[in-house]
């Protein structure tokens, strides 16, 4: 994982969502943090803010379980591409 | 109903409110009628600038935690925190209930509105896209949403609007439904927060809020009910709950409440979507007092609607004194200090009442040296006056859109 992204990533889920910072860890699922079908949504919604993109809701359907913090960071990662890096980051 | 209807005791109470959150700095403010209403100033292109007469709550959605997880609305957040409070202090057990016959009615005009009027801005002003929890947000019934989840209530969830009557209306709909064996308990109340920009343009525009004078510095005694020089009133947020329980549930549990509602009723003018009308009030509060088996000789004190505009005071002190007679009655009306908190207005205002019942002192009309010299009413004014031996108390609520409710509270 990109530790800039890691760490935006992390950010939010402890701010937002008041995840516990020690249970984040790249292999952790989303649903496993105690995020449901609604909060995915909206944890979505505040990635794609925070990142400036947009993520096709094939790569990361909220209503799907089993996405890890790996996976979601890479998704980020590739959709990033040429962009210039996450926003405030 | 006759006045064999058993009294609803009254378990708890608890509120937000710009007069403080506790029941014991919210009374001390009332009795001394200590204004928590300041100037605001409302400028949006478009429409004039304007100084405001706001009564706001020192409350910080921000440390408000939905059970849902959704995003708090303001208004949501207080009802939470009033709820919670008022549950806490009535001493029941969720674990030792059966929660299907537990009720919660509800009251608010506007729910949502803050909230909305946010999104609403964010669209059209900083032309973004809106959170995927915007409908849960802003929803009417997200007050009782929340409520329930946190409290573990499973009875009837139910959210009234009727504008300014609306909690007093979601207070007597569950009197209805414990005095009619539907249910053991109830959460009861109203909220209210609709202090944005949008909201407050839309009521600056009707011409109701009280002038402030040129540079604010009246605000604080600018809502005068009763006043010969009355203009209008302040725009106040909150929230207010009361845990209500059947006398059979509370003896079950080996508890006496002192405090009880005895009366209420509802009607509708059927005249005019905003004027009000003294022939509607006058039948509304005489079916209370039928329904609390009473007289009007009975009742001690009366916490009027008192919003302070020229019509709605003048209608209510037309029906007081046609139900009570000149001077019939002790009066006040508390929106001067803490707004017109209009869904949460009748909860909150009954609290007022509760109140006075529970030390026997009736609050003063704070703001009023030189009562309309049409009224023949009995104001309290100046200070608080003692009421010994008080055992009757009466809540006006007469809304927009021409819905009327009274509640009535007695020593049990």
């Amino acid at each position: 994982m990109t530790p800039d992204i890691d760490q935006t990533i992390a950010q939010i889920l402890v701010d937002k969502f008041h995840i516990e910072a020690d249970r984040i860890k790249p292999e952790a699922a989303l649903e496993d943090l105690g995020l449901d079908s609604l909060a995915l949504m909206e944890f979505v919604f505040a990635i794609e803010d925070a990142f400036q993109l947009r993520i096709p809701e094939d790569r990361l359907d909220p209503q799907q379980g089993g996405i890890t913090l790996h996976y979601l960071a890479g998704v980020i990662r590739e959709h990033l591409g040429s962009k210039p890096g996450p926003a405030g980051a | 109903m006759s006045s064999t209807a058993p009294l609803i005791g009254v378990a708890g109470l608890g509120l937000i409110s710009p007069l403080g959150d506790t029941l014991d700095a919210f009374q001390s403010r009332i009795l001394a009628g200590a204004s928590a209403v300041t100037a605001w100033q409302l400028d949006l292109p478009g429409i004039d600038p304007v100084l405001l007469p706001l009564a706001r709550c020192d409350f910080d959605v921000e440390a408000v935690r939905n059970p849902s997880r959704v995003p708090a609305d303001r208004g949501t957040a207080m009802a939470l925190n009033a709820a919670v409070s008022a549950w806490q202090a009535s001493g029941l057990d969720m674990g030792g209930l059966d929660t299907e016959r537990v009720g919660l009615y509800w009251g608010s005009g506007m729910a949502g509105a803050h909230s909305f009027d946010a999104s609403c801005h964010t669209l059209y002003g900083e032309h973004k896209r809106l959170r995927p929890t915007t409908v849960l947000t802003t929803m009417p019934n997200a007050a009782v949403a929340e409520i329930s989840l946190k409290l573990g209530l499973r009875g009837p969830s139910l959210t009234y609007a009727c504008a300014c009557a609306s909690s007093a209306v979601a207070i007597g709909e569950a009197v209805r439904a414990l005095r009619g064996g539907w249910i053991d308990v109830a959460v009861v109340g109203g909220h209210e927060s609709m202090l944005s920009p949008a909201v407050l343009a839309s009521w600056q525009a009707m011409r109701v809020l009280a002038p402030t004078g040129p540079e604010g510095h009246l605000a604080a005694s600018a809502c005068r009910p009763f006043s010969a020089d009355r203009h209008g009133f302040a725009m106040g947020e909150g929230a207010a709950a009361l845990v209500l329980e059947t006398p059979a549930h509370a003896q079950a549990r080996g508890v006496r409440h002192r405090l009880a509602l005895s009366g209420y009723a509802t009607n509708s003018d059927a005249r005019h979507i905003s004027q009000p009308d003294a022939g509607g009030q006058i039948r509304v509060m005489q079916a209370a007092l039928r329904d609390a088996g009473l007289q009007a000789k009975d009742i001690g004190y009366v916490n009027a609607h008192g919003t302070a505009t020229l019509a709605g005071d003048r209608a209510e002190g037309e029906s007081l004194k046609a139900v009570f007679g000149d001077h019939g009655v002790a009066i006040s009306s508390t929106k001067a200090v803490h707004g017109h908190l209009l869904g949460a207005g009748g909860a909150v205002e009954l609290v007022v009442a509760l109140q006075a019942l529970q030390n026997e002192c009736l609050p003063p009309t704070a703001h009023l040296s030189q009562p309309d010299p049409s009224f023949a009413l009995d104001l309290v004014m100046g200070a608080a006056r003692p009421a010994p031996g008080l055992r009757h108390v009466m809540s006006n609520s007469f809304a927009f859109g021409g819905t009327n409710a009274v509640l009535i509270a007695s020593l049990a």
